[in-house]
């Protein structure tokens, strides 16, 4: 492993790390993880689908299509299954072409149905969301509510892989907490929810080629063997090879660079054609920055970065794009712009922020 | 329409006290630890006096604090030093006509801005005029006449019909921008024409239409001999793939009334800094993207970075370059 020597590893992550919350969001988690208790029962087997639980499924993803939540006992009994479901996937959880790529969407759940729509109903085509499902967007509740249903309704025809939003630190400043507090009344599906992502497989290798991950790579991982020996169940790190899959950039400047977002790495093209050819990959297909095509390639197409929420935030006038791969690789990039919302069922219409 | 725009003030102190939370602001400068504090203080009492005055307005700052994400904290940190460094420059440039040489600021739609309180007291040849609607001013002066310590740092007000709150250096008064003839008479009144003049206006000139902002920015140049103009606002971007102003536009409209008539006109740096009419040497303009990444050190980078987990450097970037500062030199 080459590491530049210009950049002074140690310093940045200590310094950058440390203090990244206020006093307000650290005093709001008063239980650590695994106290929802959503995980204090798990199979040791993969959930069997039956006709009882998928009824029960079925009426949860009809009732969430129309952006309405469940309640807080029925967000209970699907992050059980959930788990039973996830526990199973790998770190490097394998899929199969044909498959849709698709990246961030945050809590944006009426550009979410536009999705679907533009890349075909689920399960008819196979998805692999590579995170950030909550977070920023107002319905972050519904949005992953559904994603989470849907896994574990059709568990070989999605994939969800974990984002640096979906993490107890982040969710507290970011909108996601404070969204479920608004909506229940309490922090318990918040807990539910992430202790959840904690079972979220971190990357995905599409017929060995497609490398798909959340953020980027991490000078401690030269090899896709590696990431399979991590323990990924726990809260995402502040530092190390966990942290950085999260939370790395590409960067046109070569090697390992200091992240801006004090999380992470910048790599160059050297480092990422390197980490392809040790692994014998055609493509690394990530999400985590905002584009405003949807898309946009780096490091001379080693490298793609993928955006599904459009319009972000309500204010960035992006647009949004998925990434199909066929039976035979073919890539093509399907780009589409924000859905109306209509009515606003669950919160009143708010304005995104702007300096006034 | 008035009010929607008075109620950007709300806006803009709930930001700025969000910002003072979190510890973005004030900026930290070795030797300024007193006037740190002060700065605190003063948004605090200022705080705790909207919430006694008006509870409406107190609860909306309060709910906009507590859900403000880094990036409004980011730009709220540099809108308030950008503004702040540029009336230092233009104070330390009067400065070299001696001491007593009197400068005069003339702050439009000035709101719950309470610069004039450290700055009044920093430069004793200065002169101070705050300007807005008739109710935020009134809301101010209450605000400033109920607390003990705006009273100690600015004198009591002497009573008088034409203002709100006035002292021999301070004046709030309220005054609509948008008719000339009242804008001349307030002016006239309160300020001295040959007095070198800095004129303020952050996120003003957005609100008003074209033809007014035109005439208010035609007056006030001719009617002042020397003058500084620092306007901080919105531009909507020229590039035609660039939707932001488009749909900050709408969002504002839709959600608040609230319209911005010249987003979209003076849309690009180089066109929002012409509406001044100075000729190149005298003026400048910098996005607040910009300011970022050329004017904050890499130490205050650095501690910025630390107060919370900013993610989204693309994001920031956009709106960033979609704010300006621009400055307006005349002789």
């Amino acid at each position: 492993m080459e590491i530049d020597n210009d950049v002074p590893m140690q310093d940045a992550t200590e310094e950058t790390l440390d203090p990244t919350l206020d006093e307000d969001a650290l005093s709001k988690v008063q239980e650590g993880p695994g106290s929802s208790g959503i995980a204090d029962h798990k199979a040791s087997k993969p959930l069997q689908l039956d006709s009882g639980n998928i009824g029960q499924l079925d009426e949860w993803i009809e009732h969430l299509g129309k952006c309405q939540v469940l309640s807080e006992d029925d967000v209970g009994r699907l992050c059980k299954m959930a788990v039973d479901v996830l526990q199973f996937e790998e770190n490097v959880q394998p899929v199969n072409v044909p498959v849709t790529i698709c990246g961030d969407v945050h809590g944006q759940f009426h550009d979410l149905m536009e999705l679907f729509k533009i890349g075909g109903p689920c399960p008819d085509t196979n998805y692999l969301f590579m995170g950030d499902y909550v977070d920023r967007g107002y319905y972050s509740v519904e949005t992953v509510s559904y994603l989470v249903a849907m896994k574990v309704r059709y568990p070989k025809r999605i994939t969800i892989l974990r984002g640096n939003h979906e993490s107890r630190q982040i969710t507290q400043v970011y909108g996601f907490y404070d969204e479920c507090l608004r909506k229940y009344g309490s922090a318990n599906v918040w807990k539910m929810f992430t202790d959840l992502f904690d079972y979220f497989p971190i990357t995905a290798l599409v017929d060995n080629k497609v490398f798909c991950l959340h953020g980027g790579l991490s000078p401690m991982i030269e090899t896709i063997d590696q990431v399979r020996e991590l323990n990924r169940i726990q809260e995402v790190p502040h530092e190390g090879p966990m942290c950085d899959l999260l939370w790395s950039d590409p960067d046109d400047r070569g090697g390992w660079g200091i992240s801006p977002r004090g999380a992470g790495f910048t790599f160059g093209q050297d480092i990422s054609e390197q980490f392809n050819h040790t692994n014998d990959l055609s493509l690394i297909a990530r999400a985590h920055q905002l584009v405003m095509e949807g898309y946009a390639w780096s490091h001379q197409q080693s490298v793609v970065t993928i955006f599904s929420a459009p319009n972000y935030c309500y204010r960035c006038g992006n647009q949004a794009a998925i990434m199909e791969m066929d039976e035979n690789h073919n890539r093509q990039f399907l780009q589409y712009d924000p859905s109306m919302r209509p009515g606003e069922p669950t919160v009143s219409r708010k304005t995104p922020d702007y300096f006034l | 329409m008035n009010r929607a725009v008075q109620e950007t003030d709300y806006d803009a102190f709930s930001c700025k006290v969000s910002a003072i939370a979190k510890h973005y602001l004030p900026r930290q400068v070795a030797g300024e630890e007193k006037e740190e504090g002060e700065f605190v203080q003063l948004h605090m009492a200022y705080a705790q006096g909207l919430k006694s005055v008006s509870r409406r307005a107190y609860s909306k700052v309060d709910r906009a604090v507590k859900s403000a994400q880094p990036v409004m904290n980011y730009g709220t940190y540099l809108r308030s030093i950008a503004i702040d460094e540029a009336i230092a420059c233009f104070l330390k440039e009067h400065a070299n006509f001696g001491a007593d040489a009197p400068v005069q600021v003339v702050n439009l739609g000035c709101g719950s801005d309470l610069r004039m309180v450290q700055l009044l007291s920093q430069v004793p040849h200065m002169k101070w005029l705050d300007l807005d609607f008739k109710e935020s001013v009134a809301l101010k002066s209450r605000i400033l006449k109920d607390n003990s310590l705006f009273q100690r740092e600015l004198g009591p007000s002497e009573a008088t019909e034409t203002a709100e709150y006035s002292t021999s250096r301070y004046c709030l008064a309220s005054c609509n921008l948008n008719d000339i003839a009242q804008v001349a008479e307030t002016l006239k009144r309160f300020t001295t024409q040959d007095c070198p003049t800095l004129v303020l206006s952050e996120c003003v000139l957005c609100y008003m239409k074209s033809i007014e902002s035109r005439a208010l920015i035609d007056y006030i140049k001719s009617f002042y001999k020397t003058g500084t103009w620092i306007s901080y606002d919105p531009i909507g971007g020229d590039d035609s793939a660039d939707k932001f102003g488009k749909i900050m536009q709408t969002n504002l409209r839709e959600s608040r009334h609230l319209e911005m008539p010249t987003l979209m006109i003076f849309n690009s740096p180089e066109k929002y800094v012409q509406r001044f009419d100075t000729p190149p040497p005298s003026t400048s303009v910098v996005t607040m993207w910009q300011y970022y990444v050329q004017s904050v050190s890499s130490e205050e980078k650095m501690r910025l970075k630390a107060l919370q987990f900013l993610d989204e450097i693309e994001e920031l970037e956009i709106i960033l370059s979609h704010y300006i500062l621009a400055e307006a030199s005349w002789l």
